[in-house]
């Protein structure tokens, strides 16, 4: 007898569950509106890049994102010990925060060069397997130091703090400074990760001049001290020299609350505009070579 | 297996089925069809037989009990059980004596299991169109990755290319709604077919034109981080197939049940198995209906059970009639239970395209 009921009752339990397996939701079938259209995703792959390497910064560490405060602190804390007393550059007015505007600035400028440019490269595994607009990935770059940058500002604001200077209506112009210099961190980036696909050796003559760049640049010495190069040459080319530009603009305006010289102004915009056209050229002739060199 | 018969005295049949693919309970037309030859003067004997064993001389018995003597006309064949038909239709003269035969072969699925699309009619829209395709690679002889290296050789004109042609004038369309299998040996250029209808490569000569959202399975785990959880992968990868963030929220715990891995959504997946991102990667990918779907050999990592369930899921897709199939496999058993057409690739050349019984048994011939 006994055997006899199992079968049915197992048929009748298959059959409930059966009845009841549409109820659940498994899968929706009709979802048109799944996608975003074609122009739109970005934004969307944008931001979840942009988290992704956030996380991945702070993943484990004790502190976490209080690190973006920090870091510059400490580093403007040494340095303004060292030039202090070494080499005596404590007669620049509010030199802490002269220091600290500067690098921040610099730090800007040199993590979204670095790590734009080995974008396309440490993309390669997606890019041979799905369709993405590629300039999303130097461009992410950019954008995740953006997002450090604007950690480090509450540190520009400690520092402020302790020596005293107060925020003027002039600090208002300095967004407009950091969107000139994220164009042309973007352009420079689409340039390099362009390149460094073709030829690795970028890679290592970039932090070379990275370093000889940053020397030439007043983050730390006087200003004044360009007038006391003995080649006009060299002195031009210091002037010229974007990361000067961007720097003083900031500087002017954080620190000393005056106008930045309109010369400065111009020279931004220039060298984001160049940086940006040149930029977008070389990559879009040639991110169709990509996928055949990574 | 011959659908086609030439007649001693000139002319040819050919043995015409009104589908190739229906489930217990439809009818198929068997017509053989006359050319330079006329109808009148044939007589005609029609058998079926399931699943093969033609070779053992198992069917005798279906003949006298099944054939069907029919003086002229089509003959209408309403089969009653599951299975894999072949038709035959002896052709005789006259006076009885055999001149050959046509066979076809036949799908019957059961009332509710899944059938495979119906070979679609020619002027079906279409999803992907491949327009003489082909894809050469230069290889360099020699590898420079340092500008050193290059300008030596570029100064000593050194720089030679090899010519690889990894496909070579390929063509066909799949037509929406259609399940379409590549096969092809190892290295025979599936990979870079799919790459191409993907959109990741380009292809050097000829055009593609594809319709709609592709749902690309090429490799799992494209577009996953190793070091982020298995939730933040989801809307990472769900972000690089092109999803809102939105739809992503809502059917967050459709791909987590899909892929059986409740409890181990914070977990980063490089702790995973290899089966385990797959199972994630395949969730993500069909969690609604992508226009075009690309599977790529995805299935083989899975254990048993999920492979079964994908193959469930692929059928379901299928059988929505909005999704197209593109499947690439190298289990011919799973290509014949899903694909209605097939193309065969060998060494970058197409080797055949046609209905998917005809390809496969040719594929298979090969292997022997």
């Amino acid at each position: 007898m006994a055997s006899n009921t199992e079968p049915a009752e197992k048929d009748a339990a298959l059959a409930a569950q059966e009845a009841s397996a549409p109820a659940t939701p498994v899968h929706t079938t009709s979802a048109r509106d799944a996608w975003y259209p074609a122009g739109k995703r970005d934004l969307f792959i944008l931001r979840e890049l942009v988290t992704k390497d956030f996380k991945l910064k702070y993943r484990r560490s004790v502190l976490g994102v209080i690190w973006s405060v920090l870091n510059p602190l400490l580093m403007m804390i040494v340095m303004s010990l060292v030039f202090s007393f070494f080499l005596r550059y404590d007669n620049i007015e509010h030199y802490p925060l002269y220091l600290i505007v500067a690098n921040i600035t610099w730090q800007v400028f040199s993590d979204s060069t670095n790590a734009g440019m080995m974008s396309i490269i440490d993309a390669a595994p997606l890019l041979k397997k799905v369709r993405v607009k590629k300039f999303v990935f130097p461009v992410e770059k950019v954008l995740f130091s953006l997002v450090n940058f604007l950690f480090s500002l509450i540190a520009v604001f400690v520092v402020m703090l302790w020596e005293g200077v107060a925020p003027t209506p002039m600090m208002l112009l300095a967004p407009l400074c950091i969107i000139l210099l994220m164009f042309f961190c973007v352009g420079l980036s689409l340039f390099l990760s362009a390149l460094a696909v073709f030829f690795r050796d970028l890679v290592h003559l970039w932090s070379v001049l990275l370093m000889a760049w940053m020397y030439a640049t007043p983050l730390f010495w006087p200003v004044s001290m360009i007038e006391q190069v003995p080649y006009a040459f060299v002195r031009t080319l210091m002037y010229v020299n974007p990361m000067y530009n961007f720097v003083t603009f900031m500087r002017d305006t954080v620190v000393y609350a005056t106008m930045p010289p309109s010369s400065v102004v111009l020279s931004c915009v220039v060298w984001a505009a160049v940086s940006l056209a040149l930029g977008y050229w070389v990559f879009r002739a040639n991110e169709r070579r990509f996928i055949l060199f990574i | 297996m011959q659908d086609t018969l030439n007649l001693d005295g000139g002319g040819s049949v050919f043995l015409g089925l009104s589908s190739t693919s229906i489930r217990v309970g439809d009818k198929v037309v068997v017509t053989p069809n006359f050319r330079d030859a006329n109808k009148e003067d044939f007589l005609f004997n029609y058998v079926w037989n399931i699943d093969g064993n033609w070779e053992e001389g198992q069917w005798g018995s279906t003949v006298k009990e099944l054939g069907h003597p029919v003086a002229d006309g089509s003959w209408t064949f309403a089969p009653e059980s599951p299975g894999r038909y072949c038709i035959i239709v002896d052709i005789e003269d006259q006076q009885g004596n055999l001149l050959g035969n046509v066979e076809r072969w036949l799908i019957v699925a059961g009332q509710n299991s899944f059938m495979r699309p119906p070979v679609p009619p020619a002027d079906a829209p279409t999803a992907v169109l491949a327009d003489d395709v082909s894809m050469i690679f230069n290889i360099a002889s020699e590898q420079f990755n340092s500008l050193k290296e290059y300008f030596i050789a570029a100064a000593k004109h050194e720089l030679t290319f090899k010519e690889f042609r990894a496909l070579d004038h390929i063509s066909f369309e799949v037509k929406r709604g259609e399940a379409f299998g590549l096969v092809g040996t190892n290295g025979s250029g599936k990979s870079t077919m799919l790459k191409i209808i993907a959109g990741v490569l380009e292809p050097s000569a000829g055009k593609i034109s594809v319709s709609g959202t592709i749902a690309p399975l090429i490799e799992l785990g494209a577009g996953f981080d190793m070091e982020l959880t298995a939730k933040e992968n989801i809307y990472l990868n769900g972000a690089l197939l092109g999803y809102r963030k939105d739809f992503i929220d809502e059917h967050f715990q459709d791909i987590v049940d899909f892929a059986e891995l409740d409890g181990f959504m914070d977990m980063p997946l490089k702790n995973y198995s290899s089966g385990m991102v797959a199972r994630i990667a395949f969730a993500i990918a069909t969690v609604t209906e992508p226009d075009i779907l690309i599977v790529d050999e995805t299935l083989s990592v899975g254990d048993f059970l999920f492979q079964q369930k994908c193959e469930r899921r692929i059928k379901e897709l299928v059988e929505s009639d909005n999704v197209t199939v593109l499947l690439v496999s190298h289990d011919i058993s799973l290509v014949e239970r899903i694909c209605d057409r097939v193309c065969w690739i060998e060494k970058g050349h197409m080797r055949m395209l046609g209905e998917t019984d005809e390809v496969c048994e040719a594929y298979r011939s090969l292997k022997r």
